[in-house]
C-alpha cells in the first residue's frame, strides 16, 4: 500500500516538473514578444523610467502611428507605410510565380520523366544548399544589365529565380506520391498533358500549394540580403526600411517607434503562422531538410 | 501532327525555363563569381586574371580573422545550445502533454519572424542602459552589469542569444517529428523488458534518431554560415568590426566598401566552407539510399 | 477478325531484357490471361498493348488494326488498373464521364451511357460520391465502369482484384466472368493468381524472366504443363517433383519410389507415350496432389500403396498428407473420412500415373 502511494507521489510530482519546465519555454519564447508589445504602447518617460517588463501606465498607440507614417527610414520621414505596400507588391507576384513553376517542373519530373530531367533537377536543387553571397556580384550586374536594378520588379525576378529550387523541390516529392496510374488512366482516358495537369494534378494538389505560397511568403517577406543589396530609396521593402529606421542615429532614440515598426514588420508572417501553422511547419520541415 | 509533336516535346518545353535558369542563375553565376575571385577587380568588376591576389588580400586582412573566429564560436554554440534545448523541449514535449498544440505554437513563432524583427526586439531587451540590466537593477540586484551589445569582447555572443531564441523551437518541432516516428512496439517492448523511462530515452530513442539530430545539424550549420540579417540588426557587425560573420564582411567589402575582388573571394570561401559540411552529407544520403 | 495480335514484341531497358521475342495472338471475344510470377513482364506487354509503354521492336494489332505508333488515346482500348487509380477529386460520375468528356461526347449521350454502366454494376446510388467515400469493392466496380462507359475493342486489366480481401475477390471474378460472357469483347487480363487464370481465361500465356512458357487452354496448361516452371505454377499445392531413374520391370517401363518403409513400382504406361529413349536416366516425376490420392475408382486398377505419413493437413474439403518419397516431401489429397479411417503408418494410397508428367531435370523441359 504504501509503496503505490510513494509511486503515485512520484509521479505526480515528475508531471508537475515537467509542467513547470515547459511553461518556463514557453515564457522564454514569450517574454521578447511581450516586451515588444508593451515597449511600443509606452511613451518615451515612461520606457526611461519604467523596465522591460513594466506595464503601460498611459497606453498609447502613438508610437505606433509614428512608426505608420512618420519615422525616419535614412533621408524620408515618411514611416514604414510605403515600404509594407512595397513588400506586399513584391511578394504576392513573387510567390504565386514561382508556386506555379515549382508545380509545373513537379509535374514534369515526376509524371513526364525524359532523358536529362533528372539532371535538370540536380542542378536546380544546388541552388538550395550554396549561401547566396556566392551568386550576389553576378546578379547585381545582371540586374543593371537588364534595367531593373534597385527596382521592385527586379526583387521579384531574383525571389523567383532563387526561390523555384525550393517550389519545385515541394511539388517534386509531392507529386512522386500521386500514383502513376492515374496520368495512365488519364492518358487512356485521351486526356492531354495540360488536360491532366489542370483537371487531375492541380485540383489534388491544395496541400502543397498551401505550403508552397506560405513557404515563399514568409522567405520573400522576412528577406534582407536580397533587399538590401537589389533595391533602394522608395522601392525597398519592408526589413530593409525597418532596419534603417532602428539604426538611424539622428536625434533621441525612440525604442518605442523601433518595437511598432517591427511588430508591423512581423505581422504578416505572425498571422500566417496563427492562421495556418500546421502548413508552415510542413514547409519548414520539408524545405529546410534540405537547407 | 503539329500537335502531337507539341504534346510530345511539351514536358522539355516546360522544364526548358527551370533548365536555363539553374544554368545561368546558379551555375554560371557561381562560375562568374569564381572568375570575379581571380581577378582584379576593385571598385568596378573586371573580368581579367590576376591569379590569387584577391586571396591573398582576403587573409592578410585582420578582419578574416574575426569573421572566422566568429563564425567557429557563433556556430558551435548556436549548434550545440539548439541541439540541447531542442531535444529537451520534445522530449518534455513528448509525455502526452495537454495543450500540446498551443505549446508548439508558442515554441515555434519566432521562426515565422524576420532576423531583423527578432534583431530589433533582441537590440531593445540587451540595451545596456535601458534593456535587462535595468530590469535587474528593479529587481533587486543593483550591481548587476550586462553590456555585452557594446563589448566587444562578447558582442558575438548576444548574436548566439538572439539565434537560439529564433531557431531552437523549429530543433524542437524537427527532434518531435523523429520521436514521434518511432516504432511504438519497440518502446512497448522495452516496457516488457522492464526497462525504465529515462533508460528507453536513453538506449533506444535517442540512439534511434542519429539520422534527426544528423539533418537538425546540417540545418543549423547552414543557417550559421549563412547568417547576415541577425548580424546587421542585432549589432551591425560591431562595436567596430568584432561580431562581424563572413557574410556580413562579404557584404560589408562588396558592396560598401568597393572591394569586389575581396568579396567574391569570400563568397568563395563561404561556398566552400558550405560544401564541406554538406558534401559528405549528401554523399552518406545518396549512399543509404542505394542500399534502401 | 483478330482481337490482339502481339508479333515478335521485344522491349529492353539498358541491359535487360524485359520482354524476349513475344507472340500472342486471340481470335475476337476471347478471354486472355498473362499470368507469371511478380517480374516476369506480364504488366510491361500490358503497358505495351495499351501504349503506356513502346516496345523496342515488335507490332500491336487490335481489332486488325496495326496501333504500335498510336498514342493511347488512339488504340480504342480501356484499362483498369491495380490501384483503380480513380481520379480522387471528381465524383464517381465524374470518374465515368471523364473519357467521354474529353472525347467530346454530347452530354445527354454521356448521362444515358453513365446511366446504363452504373445500372449494369449496381452502383447508381454512388453516382455522386466522391471515391475517398468508398469501400475498396466500390472502388473496384467504379473502375470497371469508367472502362465499361468506353465500349472499346479491347479491355485490359491489370491486376484488378489484388486489393481486394479473400472473399470480395471470389465474388468480383465471378461477376468480371458473366459480364465478359455478356458483352464478348477480347479481354486481356494480368494476374499473379493462378486461380484467376484457371477460372477465368479462354487462353492462358505463363510468363516467366520475359518469356512466354506456355500459351493454351487453361485444361491444356494444367493437364499438360511444357515445363516444370508451368506445371509447378499452376495448381495449388503445387505439383510434387520427385527424382527418379526410369527402369524396365516385365517388360513395363516405370519408376520405383522409395518411401520411408516401403519401396515400390510404379508403372507409367498409361500416359500413353513411348520413353524407350531415356531409360536408365535420371528424370523429374512430377504428379498433383489430388492424383496421389484414395479415390480408387479415378485411378483404375492399380492397387494401392500403403504410405506412412508425416504430417496431415485437413483444410475442410479435403486432407493433404505430407509423405516422403525418395527423400523428397510429397503432397497427396484425399477424403477426410479417408485420413480418419486409416492408421497413419499405412494410409493406402493411388497413384494416377496416367496423369503424371516425366521431365528432363537438365531442361526442366517435359518429355
Amino acid at each position: 500500500m504504501l509503496n503505490s502511494g510513494t509511486i503515485r507521489w512520484n509521479h505526480v510530482l515528475g508531471r508537475a516538473f515537467i509542467y513547470l519546465m515547459l511553461g518556463a519555454f514557453a515564457l522564454y519564447y514569450l517574454i521578447p514578444l511581450f516586451v515588444m508589445v508593451v515597449t511600443s504602447l509606452k511613451p518615451l518617460d515612461e520606457i526611461r523610467s519604467g523596465n522591460l517588463l513594466s506595464l503601460p501606465m498611459q497606453p498609447t498607440f502613438e508610437a505606433w502611428g509614428i512608426a505608420w507614417n512618420s519615422a525616419c527610414t535614412g533621408v524620408q520621414c515618411n514611416g514604414l507605410q510605403g515600404y509594407f505596400y512595397n513588400s506586399m507588391i513584391m511578394v504576392i507576384p513573387a510567390m504565386l510565380i514561382s508556386t506555379l513553376l515549382g508545380a509545373m517542373n513537379g509535374y514534369v519530373l515526376t509524371k513526364w520523366k525524359f532523358p536529362g530531367s533528372n539532371v535538370v533537377f540536380s542542378m536546380l536543387l544546388v541552388g538550395c544548399f550554396i549561401p547566396f553571397q556566392v551568386i550576389l556580384l553576378p546578379m547585381a550586374k545582371v540586374l543593371g544589365m537588364v534595367g531593373l536594378a534597385g527596382s521592385l520588379p527586379g526583387l521579384v525576378m531574383v525571389h523567383v529565380i532563387y526561390g523555384l529550387a525550393f517550389t519545385t523541390l515541394f511539388f517534386r516529392n509531392y507529386y512522386i506520391t500521386i500514383p502513376d496510374e492515374l496520368i495512365n488512366a488519364a492518358r487512356i482516358d485521351g486526356a492531354s498533358f495540360w488536360t491532366t495537369f489542370f483537371k487531375i494534378i492541380l485540383p489534388l494538389s491544395t496541400p502543397i500549394i498551401v505550403v508552397s505560397t506560405i513557404w515563399q511568403f514568409t522567405q520573400i517577406w522576412n528577406d534582407f540580403l536580397f533587399g538590401v543589396i537589389y533595391s533602394s530609396g522608395e522601392q525597398q521593402p519592408i526589413t530593409v526600411a525597418l532596419n534603417n529606421l532602428v539604426n538611424t542615429s539622428t536625434g533621441v532614440k525612440r525604442y518605442n517607434v523601433d518595437m511598432a515598426g517591427a511588430i508591423i514588420a512581423a505581422l504578416p508572417t505572425l498571422f500566417v503562422y496563427v492562421v495556418a501553422g500546421k502548413y508552415f511547419v510542413r514547409g519548414l520541415t520539408a524545405g529546410s531538410v534540405k537547407g | 501532327m503539329v500537335t502531337k509533336w507539341l504534346e510530345r516535346i511539351m514536358p522539355r518545353l516546360v522544364l526548358a525555363p527551370t533548365f536555363v535558369i539553374a544554368l545561368v542563375f546558379i551555375h554560371g553565376f557561381i562560375l562568374l563569381n569564381a572568375w570575379l575571385s581571380f581577378s582584379s577587380s576593385n571598385l568596378m568588376p573586371k573580368y581579367d586574371w590576376a591569379g590569387f591576389i584577391q586571396y591573398e588580400r582576403l587573409f592578410a586582412n585582420e578582419r578574416t580573422a574575426v569573421a572566422a573566429t566568429n563564425l567557429f564560436i557563433f556556430a558551435t554554440l548556436f549548434i550545440l545550445i539548439c541541439l540541447f534545448l531542442g531535444l529537451l523541449m520534445a522530449i518534455l514535449l513528448d509525455q502526452r502533454i495537454r495543450g500540446e498544440g498551443v505549446i508548439r505554437t508558442i515554441y515555434l513563432y519566432p521562426m515565422a519572424l524576420s532576423f531583423i524583427v527578432t534583431g530589433t526586439a533582441w537590440k531593445w531587451i540587451l540595451n545596456p542602459g535601458l534593456g535587462f540590466e535595468k530590469l535587474m537593477h528593479d529587481i533587486g540586484f543593483e550591481t548587476f552589469q550586462f553590456d555585452w551589445l557594446v563589448n566587444s569582447e562578447m558582442a558575438i555572443y548576444t548574436v548566439v542569444i538572439a539565434g537560439v531564441w529564433q531557431s531552437s523551437g523549429f530543433v524542437m518541432a524537427l527532434f518531435l517529428a523523429g520521436l514521434r516516428g518511432i516504432d511504438e512496439s519497440i518502446i512497448k517492448a522495452a516496457q516488457i523488458d522492464g526497462a525504465s523511462l529515462p533508460t528507453i530515452y536513453r538506449k533506444i530513442i535517442i540512439p534511434g534518431m542519429r539520422p534527426v539530430f544528423f539533418s537538425a545539424f546540417i540545418i543549423l550549420a547552414h543557417i550559421a554560415i549563412k547568417s547576415f540579417d541577425l548580424v546587421m540588426a542585432l549589432t551591425g557587425g560591431g562595436p567596430g568590426y568584432s561580431s562581424d560573420l563572413p557574410a556580413t564582411f562579404m557584404y560589408t567589402f562588396a558592396f560598401t566598401r568597393g572591394q569586389i575582388g575581396i568579396g567574391a573571394a569570400s563568397a568563395m570561401m563561404m561556398l566552400m566552407t558550405v560544401m564541406a559540411v554538406i558534401v559528405p552529407y549528401l554523399y552518406s544520403e545518396l549512399r543509404s539510399q542505394r542500399h534502401a | 477478325m483478330n482481337g490482339l495480335k502481339i508479333t515478335n514484341v521485344s522491349k529492353t531497358f539498358g541491359k535487360t531484357n524485359v520482354l524476349k521475342d513475344i507472340n500472342v495472338e486471340i481470335a475476337d471475344g476471347k478471354f486472355l490471361i498473362l499470368v507469371g510470377p511478380s517480374g516476369c513482364g506480364k504488366s510491361t506487354l500490358l503497358n505495351i498493348i495499351a501504349g503506356l509503354e513502346t516496345a523496342t521492336t515488335g507490332r500491336i494489332e487490335i481489332a486488325g488494326e496495326d496501333v504500335i505508333s498510336r498514342d493511347p488515346k488512339d488504340r480504342n482500348i480501356a484499362m483498369v488498373f491495380q490501384s483503380y487509380a480513380l481520379y480522387p477529386t471528381m465524383t464517381v460520375r465524374g470518374n465515368i464521364a471523364f473519357g467521354l468528356n474529353i472525347r467530346k461526347v454530347p452530354k445527354a449521350e454521356q448521362q444515358q451511357i453513365v446511366d446504363r454502366v452504373a445500372k449494369m454494376l449496381r452502383i447508381e446510388d454512388l453516382l455522386d460520391r466522391k471515391p475517398a467515400q468508398l469501400s475498396g469493392g466500390q472502388r473496384q466496380r467504379v473502375a470497371m465502369g469508367r472502362a465499361l462507359a468506353r465500349d472499346p475493342a479491347i479491355f485490359l486489366f491489370d491486376e484488378p482484384l489484388s486489393n481486394l480481401d479473400a472473399k470480395l475477390r471470389v465474388d468480383m471474378r465471378t461477376e468480371i466472368k458473366e459480364l465478359h460472357q455478356r458483352m464478348k469483347t477480347t479481354v486481356v487480363y494480368v494476374t499473379h493468381d493462378q486461380v484467376e487464370a484457371m477460372t477465368l481465361g479462354d487462353y492462358i500465356a505463363v510468363m516467366k524472366d520475359g518469356i512466354i512458357q506456355q500459351f493454351g487452354t487453361p485444361s491444356e496448361i494444367y493437364n499438360h504443363p511444357n515445363n516444370m516452371f508451368v506445371a509447378g505454377f499452376m495448381g495449388s499445392p503445387s505439383m510434387n517433383f520427385i527424382p527418379c531413374q526410369l527402369t524396365e520391370v516385365g517388360g513395363e517401363v516405370g519408376v520405383y519410389l522409395q518411401g520411408h518403409t516401403t519401396r515400390f513400382f510404379v508403372r507409367l504406361s498409361q500416359t500413353g507415350k513411348d520413353y524407350s529413349r531415356w531409360l536408365g536416366k535420371n528424370l523429374m516425376f512430377g504428379i498433383r496432389p489430388e492424383h496421389i490420392t484414395d479415390y480408387a475408382e479415378q485411378v483404375g486398377a492399380q492397387e494401392a500403396i500403403p504410405c506412412k505419413v508425416d504430417i496431415l493437413e485437413p483444410t475442410g474439403p479435403d486432407t493433404l498428407l505430407f509423405i516422403t518419397l525418395n527423400k523428397v516431401k510429397v503432397v497427396c489429397r484425399v477424403t477426410p473420412e479417408t485420413a480418419l479411417q486409416h492408421s497413419i503408418d499405412k494410409m493406402p494410397l493411388y497413384f494416377n500415373t496416367a496423369k503424371a508428367v516425366l521431365f528432363d531435370p537438365a531442361s526442366g523441359l517435359a518429355i
